[in-house]
């Protein structure tokens, strides 16, 4: 166990200096150098941090903002990130992250883990008890069961829950429970189980128990040195009270009254597509860390109107777009931009290998053809769409974020050779594109620029559209994107750059928009030859994203098939120490990148944000929801220069506080 | 009345005989020199803002259709260099450049031209298709009740929900376009001429004037179509701006433009993100809209008013 | 009479039912995987999404949902929403939408009738002057300039000139006033455009002129005679509208944060919430037939020459 920690704690002492590669020029000093800062200038950063906290006045309302209407509070189903940012305020896990993102106890007071980490076992604090949304003491404490009931809830399909996979996967015997229960649910099926025993069976099959009344033990399917931060991050491993959930049906969490709390935080008040608020819980074990009293929430839909309320001091917080950062220059506002710092989800562009074009369908099954479109694109430029001051702190070439992974030394999984190759290259490079898009030409096309083997044809795309390709150069490609109008906009930026790359010779690159939700229906059922999405490294663990994107894979939206990849993979999962299991990884991941089967080109991140609380006061969730645990708010908002004391302090700090552990 | 049937047998006839209706006298009476047609056009150039806003649609028409023909700029040409994105105007971009470094000048005459071609198609669909429905919707009294039903049943279906299956069956192109938006301007247009036709033919003038014997065809072509058509150019000038503005909404829902074509509410759209910090950039998109829409605003409610015969005396 | 609104009813019920079974089959004819946001969809499995689609009684034949439907809904349950607010009972929800909206929608449509009638009988006391003059242009500003631009102004500068807040909060009356404006703009426009045109043409009327002759002045004319005339066909919307007060506007509501139905509908059927599309779609045809009846009731009321007969 303690080794566990060390390892995390170490790990995570390097996620500011990997932050700073990326071109930050506030962060650059304490990391560029770390010997200097390490010996002297400590005490002065340290200093200048320390006044500007004690210099400022503290508030104990905190009022934000979300965007887009949600729904219900329960945390099971809901796919909302403005719920599962409040949930995450209300309903404690087992473990969370400290400031520096160490996980430390939170229901349970302690916990071990056995030699290949596939048992763990948490020890419940005691007297934790659930409250109301008035604030009041249901005398219902919060128990080892609550935490096997929550597994109980999600393994039925009736409860729909949301994200299941990973969990469903990962906890022994949860898999065949949640699917022999839903091939009785299914008329189509024939079965002999029979309902009720299968749910009775669900203490003796799942591997999850309450060995006692304050003592959960998970057992999984396989090693997982993450687990403590797939707790963090996923709202599946919450503690329900059973019998309560049950007695609410499908009300259950429909809004604030119908649900209980057990974190610092109950839901006051709950207007829909209005607003929400938070007060603090009396009853919380760990009061004296409260800081705020209350966190107001309101809806502002649009983008704008929340930064003109920042300006007025009616929220607490704002995010800026790229353009709003711009006209804000030589403003009152302008000291106080600070850039968003991470961003774990990564942009793609899926390429679909079993599509209907036959034209993209022969090119695509050639190498050369992919990474035509791999070095056609001039990432740079793509990315000054988001930040045109500094877009290289957006540019990301590989599937998993950097700066999320660690193994055991501290090492960034995607400096891992070859995935580190991956992450430097310089994949803007016209010319190559144009060498590598003749050598495919010549291995696929006649002298006369027919492409063999195909016939002109009308490809059905719909709902999309339908296009007719001729069977002759140029390669027709119909990528496919909604019809968001900043997409739309790096659709034209894209077709403007594989076209001037390639040549309009050799390539005709074809928007099409689709309106609504993509994925169901052109992802999906395959109508596009290349897509545009985004997915995000889950928890501390590569596994979360590549497991999915095997030849028969959930994620595989191209439907490639790489049997070396899957190798790799497998041969990763098997492997004996998490090292080992990086490398595993680190190559399968160079692999498909370097074949170019999927072309990961940005990270999501995106513009900058004003702030009236006082930064690294809370905790740091790198992979879960934001807590208002510990928050200093201000009467005055944040400036820059303040935040990079602030940060280089934070630093050192941290620093100091991993060597202890 | 009781004259022609029973001639009066103290008048000779030797020496009466019996009038024929003469077309061409009966024209003669009152104003000489009358024709409704030129009248209306003289009554409509005589204000000084209309002859101006029909010299500028006129010269915007031409602008439109001539500039793609002649102008060399392409308004789709991205640049790949973002130092020529967001640029302010200037000699060689007389409006500036968008996000991507288009010309938006040449975007604008693109688009005006796209979306005043879509506006008009609609306007003679919804006005002419909606004139025939409601004509005969007006003169027939049997089909009133399915009318009604027909116009309440189609008014009731939000627009959305076929819209929506409709983006899934074809493609966007300015044909779903137009269907989706003609689907439905016709029966709104047919109940209100189908009122209006209805008043004028149970006006006064006109049942004593079917009284007195006169032809259907005349009574229609004579006292009622003068009376519609200023409703009728009303109608269309008005359908114009409108169906330019919801072009953006069908985006929205799936049916709209492909996203390369350019539209004044695409460009709008587009440059409404970026409003604060480059408001040049819909300038004069919005300028042209604007033109549009108060010029046929005007146009139409002046050639209404000349078109109308009680103002002609 | 009796027989009449006997005969009507019938016919709006039929109207009713035709529209709302429409509805409901087209409904049926989206794909399955419009059931679900985007999120879910990428992170479940094909079987996991037949389990939810069944759980949700939506792979059952549309006969078969109709029937379960219609009967919950003479039991007075309009069921649970499916995507848009998944598992709120639909009618808790429009308990909550529909006042908001409502209050916003009635105090427009007054502020818009009052000022749009003041406008209109302006702009025809004072045709081709100022007055006209000066209505016409704000009427062409409404209409040519694209909503969007005059909006945002409002909200963000007419705020901060009158120091009025930004977004709608339910317990400060003074946040009313903006959203409430925005809304009433176009009515303004509307009912001043018409009226004008209506008494403009009524002017040219025989009796009108008869009137002057008799020597009455211009304004008792206007009042008495022209206004109660050119009123007739603008009545006849009345009723709709104000019933039509719960739709609610989606830009304005989006904008000021109104926790109202705008765009509840569209967002509904974008989303394939089949449940909520159903029970809107009913309500506003339901409303939408009583609306037109009234409309025919009031002007029958104040249209003397107007009787209600069948076939006349």
């Amino acid at each position: 166990m303690k080794r566990a920690l060390a390892l995390l704690l170490a790990l995570l002492l390097v996620i500011p200096m990997a932050a700073c590669q990326t071109g930050n020029p506030s962060a650059a000093d304490p990391t560029e150098a770390p010997a200097p800062t390490a010996t002297q200038e400590p005490q002065e950063v340290q200093n200048a941090a320390e006044g500007i906290i004690g210099g400022k006045k503290y508030l104990k309302v905190y009022k934000t903002s979300f965007s887009s209407s949600y729904s219900s509070f329960n945390y099971f189903s809901t796919a909302y990130s403005t719920v599962r940012s409040i949930v995450s305020n209300c309903i404690d896990g087992l473990v969370e992250p400290d400031i520096y993102g160490v996980y430390v106890p939170s229901i349970a007071e302690s916990w071990e883990t056995n030699e290949d980490q596939t048992v763990w076992t948490f020890k419940i604090r005691e007297g934790v008890n659930w409250v109301d949304h008035e604030g009041k003491d249901t005398g219902l404490a919060v128990t080892a069961e609550d935490f096997v009931d929550g597994i109980r809830y999600i393994g039925d399909p009736q409860n729909d829950a949301y994200s299941l996979r990973v969990v469903r996967n990962l906890i022994e015997g949860l898999y065949d429970y949640y699917w022999n229960l839903d091939d009785i649910d299914d008329p189509e099926v024939q079965t002999d189980l029979v309902r009720d025993e299968v749910i009775a069976s669900f203490d003796e099959t799942v591997g999850v128990k309450a060995l006692d009344e304050y003592t959960v033990q998970y057992t999984l399917t396989s090693s997982a040195p993450y687990f403590l931060s797939l707790i963090e991050s996923s709202m599946l491993l919450l503690p329900v009270e059973y019998d309560y959930a049950m007695e609410m049906g499908d009300d259950f969490a429909v809004d604030n009254e119908h649900m209980l709390y057990c974190g610092a935080y109950y839901i006051s008040h709950f207007e829909r597509d209005k607003a929400i608020t938070l007060t603090k819980n009396p009853l919380y074990w760990d009061l004296e860390h409260i800081t705020v009293d209350t966190v107001e929430y309101q809806m502002v839909p649009e983008g704008t109107t929340s930064l003109e309320m920042f300006k007025r001091g009616e929220v607490d917080d704002t995010s800026v777009e790229a353009e709003e950062y711009l006209s804000m220059a030589g403003t009152e506002w302008e000291d106080k931009l600070i850039p968003s710092e991470r961003s774990l989800s990564t942009n793609y562009l899926w390429l679909d290998f079993q599509g209907e074009n036959p034209e993209f369908n022969t090119f695509i099954q050639n190498e050369n053809f992919r990474k035509a479109l791999q070095y056609s694109l001039n990432r740079e430029a793509i990315a000054t769409l988001r930040d045109p001051v500094n877009p290289a702190r957006i540019l990301r070439n590989t599937i998993n974020a950097e700066d999320a992974i660690f193994d055991g030394n501290g090492v960034d999984y995607t400096d891992y050779e070859p995935l580190k190759a991956i992450k430097e290259t310089n994949y803007s490079n016209p010319e190559l594109a144009r060498q590598y898009m003749e050598a495919a030409v010549a291995e696929l096309c006649e002298a006369d620029g027919t492409i063999k083997g195909i016939e002109a044809c009308t490809v059905d795309y719909l709902p999309v559209g339908t296009f007719e390709v001729d069977g002759k150069l140029p390669v027709t490609v119909i990528y496919v994107g909604t019809d968001d109008e900043s997409e739309i906009i790096m659709a034209q930026l894209m077709k403007a750059m594989v076209e001037e790359a390639i040549g309009t010779d050799l390539i005709n690159f074809e928007i099409a928009a689709f309106s609504g939700w993509t994925y169901g229906t052109v992802a999906d059922p395959l109508n596009y030859d290349i897509y545009f999405d985004s997915l995000s490294t889950g928890y501390a663990d590569p596994s979360g994203l590549l497991t999915r994107m095997t030849t028969d894979g959930a994620e595989n939206v191209g439907c490639y098939e790489v049997p070396e990849y899957d190798a790799l993979i497998e041969k990763s999962l098997n492997a004996a120490t998490f090292e080992e299991r990086l490398q595993y990884f680190a190559e399968a991941e160079a692999y498909l990148c370097n074949g170019a089967y999927v072309i990961p080109f940005i990270s999501s991140l995106r513009g900058y944000y004003m702030t009236n609380s006082m930064p690294f006061t809370s905790p740091l969730t790198l992979y879960g929801n934001s807590k208002y645990k510990g928050t200093l708010v201000m009467e005055e908002p944040l400036t820059y220069d303040e935040y990079k004391t602030l940060e280089a302090a934070y630093d050192i700090a941290r620093t100091e506080a991993l060597k202890e552990n | 009345m009781e004259s022609k049937k029973m001639p009066n047998a103290v008048l000779n006839p030797l020496k009466f005989r019996a009038a024929v209706f003469d077309t061409i006298n009966s024209e003669n009476t009152g104003f000489s020199n009358y024709s409704y047609w030129r009248s209306t056009i003289r009554t409509f150039f005589k204000n000084k803002a209309v002859v101006v806003l029909v010299a500028l649609v006129f010269a915007m028409i031409v602008m439109s259709i001539f500039y793609p023909i002649f102008s060399d700029v392409d308004p789709t040409a991205v640049s790949l260099f973002p130092l020529d994105w967001n640029l302010r105007p200037s000699a060689e971009h007389w409006f500036g450049t968008d996000t991507l470094g288009r010309d938006i000048w040449a975007r604008a005459w693109y688009g005006c031209r796209n979306s005043s071609l879509l506006g008009f198609c609609i306007a003679l669909s919804d006005v002419g298709f909606g004139m025939i429905a409601g004509a005969l919707w007006g003169y027939n009294k049997k089909l009133d009740p399915f009318m009604i039903e027909l116009y309440n049943i189609m008014t009731n279906i939000p627009s959305t929900v076929y819209l929506v299956l409709l983006a899934y069956i074809m493609n966007t192109s300015f044909l779903t376009l137009f269907i989706s938006m003609a689907s439905r301007g016709w029966i709104v247009e047919a109940r209100f001429f189908r009122n209006r036709i209805l008043s004028l033919r149970d006006s006064e003038y006109n049942i004593a004037s079917k009284c007195l014997g006169t032809p259907m065809r005349r009574i229609a072509t004579r006292n009622i179509i003068p009376h519609i058509v200023s409703l009728i150019i009303m109608e269309a000038a008005l359908c114009i701006p409108y169906s330019i503005g919801s072009e953006v909404f069908m985006g929205f829902v799936g049916v709209g433009m492909p996203v390369d074509a350019i539209t004044l509410g695409n460009i709008v759209n587009q440059g409404r993100a970026s409003f604060t910090l480059h408001p040049y950039q819909m300038l004069l998109p919005t300028v042209i809209l604007c033109i549009i829409t108060v010029a046929f605003y005007v146009i139409g409610n002046k050639f209404a008013d000349a078109s109308d015969p009680r103002n002609h005396v | 009479m009796t027989k009449y609104i006997l005969s009507r009813t019938l016919r709006s019920l039929l109207t009713v039912v035709i529209v709302f079974v429409t509805v409901f089959m087209l409904l049926r004819l989206m794909p399955l995987t419009g059931y679900f946001p985007q999120e879910i969809l990428k992170e479940t499995d094909e079987a996991t999404r037949m389990t939810y689609l069944r759980n949700q009684g939506l792979l059952d034949h549309p006969f078969v949902q109709l029937w379960r439907f219609v009967k919950n809904l003479f039991q007075g349950d309009l069921g649970r929403s499916l995507t848009v607010y998944p598992k709120v009972p639909i009618a808790t929800l429009l308990k909550e939408k529909i006042p908001v909206t409502a209050a916003f929608g009635f105090s427009s449509m007054v502020l818009g009738i009052i000022l749009g009638i003041s406008l209109g009988l302006l702009m025809v006391r004072y045709k081709d002057r100022w007055g006209d003059r000066l209505g016409t242009f704000y009427i062409l500003v409404v209409r040519a300039v694209p909503s969007l631009i005059y909006l945002f102004f409002i909200q963000v500068w007419i705020s901060k000139w009158f120091n009025l807040p930004l977004v709608f909060y339910k317990d400060r009356p003074e946040s009313w006033i903006l959203p409430t404006i925005c809304l009433s703009l176009g009515s303004i426009a509307y009912y001043a455009l018409w009226l004008r045109r209506f008494m403009v043409d009524e002017e040219n009327r025989d009796y009108v002129k008869f009137a002057q002759v008799k020597g009455l002045p211009k304004k008792v004319v206007l009042r008495r005679h022209v206004f109660k005339n050119a009123m007739i066909p603008l009545v006849i919307y009345l009723p709709s509208d104000l019933l039509f007060i719960i739709s609610g506007s989606l830009v304005i509501e989006s904008l000021y944060a109104i926790p109202g139905t705008g765009g509840l509908l569209t967002n509904a059927i974008k989303s394939q919430d089949n449940n909520l599309v159903q029970v809107i779609v009913l309500m506003y045809a339901i409303l939408s037939v009583i609306g037109v009846f009234l409309g025919d009731l009031l002007v029958a009321f104040v249209d003397p020459r107007i009787k209600l007969t069948e076939g006349e």
